[in-house]
């Protein structure tokens, strides 16, 4: 009698403590932002298919402190505006950690939301150096600099001794930030520069720009942009018989613009981040994405993965889900993540983050020049 | 009937597989380094088929539809048109302080992210109820209002980053450069006729934006401009921490705890008390006489003017009017996004604001308000469907525009009944 | 200054400008006729640029490959699927609000405009598709070394196309019953329809007809840019609206001169100033023209009727 009511009364308190764990096994919130919809959709599979898989592990390790992540996903289209909208969504939701977003141009008014609420957020794909340059305390990133990406192309120009070499670009804050850093890198080194000049994003006809680059003449043209237009320039310009090498960012450094361009891709010279999925200690991750039928080669895959990790280790490391701890956490701390050891300096950029310089060929493949 | 009905309706359902299996049976997929193609799934492909089926079998019995249709009685629309025109009034005025103190107190009761979106939903009144004068009341085809809503978001970031100017004095500057952008525009183009004026107004509204996208140094292009500031309240800040020195903030002032939220409400608030502002001087001014002329010129421009008005001087009025409107609202809209950029005022964005005035009702202030509600916030509901919400919504224009014309509530105008001698 | 650079540009525009020509008679036509703008029709456009791509890479899986016959196939593929969706759009979106307030059709078509352009985004991916060149080659002029002005096989096509189908376009609404029937239903709709004339027939006739000669210039474009997505007919839509009231709406050879100016103010902005303000320049234009001679180049002018 004794004996089973203490048994009752122990399985009572244990069901009671269980329940208790139970609640207080609440879930961590990481907000996914970036473009389902839209021109740059492919670019925000990349970032969504990265990120899924992060969260994927991480929860089938046990979480982290004991709690699962669970993803709330958001689309911004790449428009400023609907970034805005959906930051306050995110924020409504009670997000903490956000991954994201992808185009500067939404990274930007969306960060500015995030710091005022408290929230982390780290971007896998904007290079623009004004989003970390405003003294921000809780914008990291797990992507170079357009500042270190420029450079590195104009050196690489110059150290091929041309004449003359035009720079284009779209005029988008991606491409003329890239274009502009490349056009003073290669003045500094004495290179003339003797046209720089805007598209507009979306157009389709450059064949009077094509016929200005022959005017010109000149032997290398600096593309700043996507693939969309380099790939109709490039194909344009063979149509016109122009005889220069183009070299574009990582941002046209995509199959699709062999579908555009064909032949006139062979030889296109692209600054990528070096292929993180070739990396050998990546080879049981870049199984996974491909069990799962998903493609892990994208620039912005791994980098996303990442960004969900340093999140998930940085919290770890604050004994916290506090955003202002763990962003102390991130600045004091050193990382080994997919895309190498991640280090942080003050303003929330990478200490170095490396580009290299491939050559595109026209069936898609790559091979490093230098 | 039977043999040019079966025809017909032979020709639909072949012309609906036309449209739709080429588009929707075959997707263009990239392979690699080229472009393939691939079948759709089946389930697709049966849709498709039993789409054209539909309109088969319902070109066929179209008569027998079309008359069972007419048998069911309309859904009566509240009327009240039984009412004196004074009574009406006052009943509208009392409806309307009920609404105004409702949306008052609403914000304290609702989510962050609702009154977020029910401040757009007032930026859109406002321009609509801007564009309603333009359009419904002047009967003037404006597609390039967009322009002025970017004139006073720009003003007040330019003026915010350049000079460090407050919300308040840019409210009305915006709004001000703004109608004189409308006065400068209208002068020349107010003596082009219906459509040629609705394509000059694309127009300009295309180069405002081109420029903006253009003028780097000054606009910062595609970049747009960022970090503009929220308004204050006396002085005080909303923000976790005072940006400008010598201000305190709002929650240190009153002693409580930070709250993200009263700054979202604090600008509800704002864009209530200024949607609320021009609800009531465009009604003063659909009273007043130029409002009347506007209706005049509208009606009958030889008549009006036979009569003595000017028509320059009416048209531009009401082009200044409706441009001052969409001045203020564009400086609220920056503010609450505190980033604005050249995508923000593209051309579908004046075609929803010219959407609004058309499904609202042209001339109809109320309808206008409650298109406004509708159309902004339909989207934001149908979020689970994002991917057709544009889909959705375009087909919705269409089908308002076949089934109710005259918009959500029509205009009414005050009139006098005489009674009929029983 | 007739150097080879400004014949270069001169070129580039020509091409540019006979494709908007082509896109400016369906705009033309229709507001000739029942007096409004047609919105939808740069999407009628992109739809036979998409029809176009999906024939020859349907071709392509068959491993049909003689040139000939994949440009016959395309072209009628995008001439019957356009036309049946110009009718489609006609019949839906326009017949029912024809003769209410001059705002409502225009509503109804940019409803249409903004629901086709999704139609294709949800059905086909917003991705930019690569449409293969199948047109290859062209002839240079100039000593070697200069600069050397060239004139590739695909201008040519857009050229020799645009004029056979002006030409046969001007012998049909001038010769031919339903032509003759047009040009007095644009008179007087009234008064043709009790003339006997099936007023109905014939605009949805004009919208077919302008549909058609939209998808030609969806499968030319298409080949000449390199790649479509869902957008691009918007914006192409535009620009032809813009030619189509430059030469004065209403009159078919008033689209070919505003076509003709406007691609080739395009192209000399581009290649003159900057390729940033090639728009403002042709709205400016616009603007311009019609304030000196408020209906178009070639447009009859407008006589108040009181």
């Amino acid at each position: 009698m004794n004996t089973s009511v203490k048994n009752i009364v122990t399985a009572v308190s244990a069901s009671a403590a269980l329940m208790a764990s139970g609640s207080a096994l609440a879930e961590i919130k990481i907000g996914i932002a970036g473009p389902m919809t839209g021109p740059v959709a492919q670019y925000g599979d990349m970032q969504f298919s990265g990120a899924r898989m992060a969260i994927e592990q991480i929860n089938a390790d046990g979480g982290v402190m004991g709690e699962k992540l669970e993803a709330v996903e958001v689309d911004d289209v790449c428009d400023p505006k609907q970034a805005v909208t959906v930051a306050n969504r995110l924020v409504n939701e009670g997000v903490q950690f956000v991954v994201g977003h992808l185009c500067s141009s939404s990274t930007q008014p969306a960060s500015d939301i995030y710091e005022d609420e408290g929230i982390l957020m780290i971007t896998p794909a904007s290079t623009s150096p004004e989003i970390t340059s405003r003294g921000y305390e809780l914008v990291f990133r797990t992507i170079g600099l357009d500042s270190m990406q420029g450079p590195v192309a104009g050196e690489y120009l110059a150290s091929l001794n041309p004449d003359r070499v035009a720079v284009i670009h779209d005029k988008q804050q991606y491409g003329e930030g890239i274009a502009t850093a490349v056009k003073e890198t290669l003045e500094e080194k004495g290179v003339e520069v003797p046209m720089f000049d805007g598209i507009t994003a979306g157009d389709k006809d450059f064949s009077s720009l094509v016929t200005k680059l022959k005017q010109a003449d000149v032997d290398y043209v600096y593309y700043g942009g996507y693939h969309p237009e380099l790939g109709l320039i490039l194909r344009q310009a063979r149509q016109a018989n122009l005889d220069a090498t183009f070299m574009g960012p990582e941002g046209v450094g995509n199959k699709d613009i062999n579908s555009i361009a064909g032949e006139a891709a062979e030889g296109l010279l692209v600054t990528l981040p070096p292929a993180f999925d070739e990396k050998e200690a990546n080879q049981e991750l870049v199984k996974a994405f491909e069990e799962k039928g998903e493609d892990p080669s994208g620039p912005f895959v791994l980098t996303s993965y990442a960004a969900v990790q340093l999140i998930a280790e940085g919290i770890e490391k604050a004994e916290s889900t506090d955003p202002f701890d763990v962003a102390a956490a991130l600045r004091e701390g050193s990382f080994e993540t997919p895309i190498g050891t991640v280090e942080y300096d003050s303003k929330g950029d990478m200490e170095s983050f490396e580009f290299v310089v491939y050559e595109w060929h026209s069936d898609g493949s790559k091979t490093p020049v230098n | 009937m039977a043999t040019s009905n079966l025809k017909h309706a032979l020709f639909c359902a072949i012309i609906t597989l036309v449209v739709s299996y080429p588009i929707l049976g075959f997707n263009l997929v990239s392979q690699g380094t080229s472009v393939g193609l691939e079948g759709a799934n089946p389930t697709t492909v049966t849709a498709v088929f039993l789409a054209a089926l539909a309109v088969f079998l319902f070109q066929l019995f179209r008569d027998q539809i079309m008359s069972g249709l007419g048998r069911v009685p309309k859904p009566a629309l509240p009327t009240t048109r039984n009412m004196s025109d004074a009574t009406r009034v006052r009943m509208q005025n009392l409806i309307i302080l009920f609404v105004v103190i409702g949306a008052a107190i609403w914000p304290f009761l609702a989510s962050r992210g609702s009154v977020d979106l029910a401040t757009l939903v007032l930026i859109y009144v406002m321009l609509a109820l801007g564009l309603n004068v333009v359009v419904g009341l002047a009967g003037l085809l404006d597609l390039g209002y967009v322009a002025f809503y970017a004139v006073g978001a720009y003003t007040f970031a330019l003026l915010s980053q350049y000079f460090g100017i407050s919300f308040w004095v840019a409210l009305p500057t915006g709004a001000l450069l703004a109608a004189l952008f409308g006065l400068a525009l209208g002068f020349p183009v107010l003596r082009l006729r219906g459509d040629y004026l609705a394509i000059v107004t694309l127009g300009f509204g295309e180069i405002i934006r081109i420029l903006l996208n253009n003028w780097t140094s000054l606009t910062g292009g595609p970049n747009g401009i960022g970090g503009i500031p929220d308004p204050t309240l006396f002085g005080m800040e909303f923000g976790r921490r005072v940006k400008e020195e010598g201000n305190i903030s709002f929650h240190d002032f009153f002693g409580i705890a930070y709250d993200s939220t009263h700054k979202i409400i604090f600008l509800y608030l704002i864009a209530l008390v200024l949607a609320v502002m021009t609800f009531f001087a465009i009604r003063r001014l659909m009273q007043m006489p130029v409002g009347r002329s506007w209706e005049a010129l509208r009606e009958d421009e030889i008549a009006a003017r036979s009569l003595g008005l000017s028509r320059t001087g009416v048209k531009l009025s009401a082009f200044t009017i409706g441009a001052f409107f969409a001045g203020f609202a564009g400086t609220v809209f920056a503010s609450k996004q505190g980033f604005i950029s050249p995508e923000s005022f593209v051309f579908l964005e004046s075609a929803i604001i010219l959407a609004i005035v058309v499904l609202g009702g042209m001339g109809s202030q109320f309808g206008v308000i409650l298109a406004a509600i509708a159309v902004t916030i339909l989207p934001e509901l149908a979020r689970e469907f994002s991917e057709y919400r544009m889909l959705i919504f375009g087909a919705a224009m269409v089908l308002m525009m076949v089934w109710r014309p005259q918009g959500l509530l029509p205009m009414r105008r005050i009139h006098i009944h005489l009674d009929k001698p029983e | 200054m007739l150097d080879a650079y400004f014949l270069q540009q001169l070129i580039n525009g020509l091409t540019i400008g006979s494709a908007y020509a082509l896109i400016a008679i369906g705009y033309t036509m229709v507001y000739g006729i029942i007096g409004m703008i047609n919105f939808a029709h740069g999407e009628i456009y992109m739809i036979g640029a998409y029809t176009a791509l999906i024939a020859i890479t349907g071709l392509a899986a068959l491993g049909v490959a003689f040139l000939p016959i994949v440009l016959l196939v395309a072209l009628i593929c995008a001439v019957i699927v356009s036309s049946s969706a110009g009718w489609a759009v006609e019949r839906i979106a326009y017949r029912p609000v024809r003769g209410r307030h001059r705002l409502i059709p225009l509503i109804s078509a940019i409803g249409m405009s903004i629901f086709l352009q999704n139609y294709v985004h949800l059905a086909q991916g917003s991705r930019n598709m690569g449409f293969p060149l199948l047109i290859e080659g062209g002839f240079r002029f100039g000593a070697e070394g200069d600069f050397q002005t060239s004139i590739s096989y695909i201008q040519i096509t857009i050229f020799i196309t645009t004029l056979i189908c002006m030409a046969g376009l001007s012998w049909f609404i001038a010769k031919s019953r339903t032509g003759r029937a047009c040009r007095a239903v644009s008179q007087d709709l009234g008064m043709s329809s009790l003339l006997g004339i099936d007023t109905n027939r014939i605009i949805a006739a004009t919208f077919v007809i302008g549909a058609a000669l939209a998808a030609v210039a969806g499968l030319l474009l298409g080949m000449y840019y390199g790649s479509i997505d869902p957008l691009f007919g918007f914006i192409a839509g535009l620009k032809a609206f813009t030619a189509a009231v430059l030469g004065g709406i209403g009159s078919i050879p008033g689209a070919m001169l505003g076509g003709l100016i406007l691609g080739v103010s395009e192209s000399m902005t581009s290649g003159y100033l900057s390729g940033e303000y090639k728009d403002v320049v042709s709205f400016g234009l616009l603007i311009l023209i019609l304030l000196f001679k408020p209906t178009g180049l070639l447009g009859k002018p407008e006589v108040e009727k009181i």
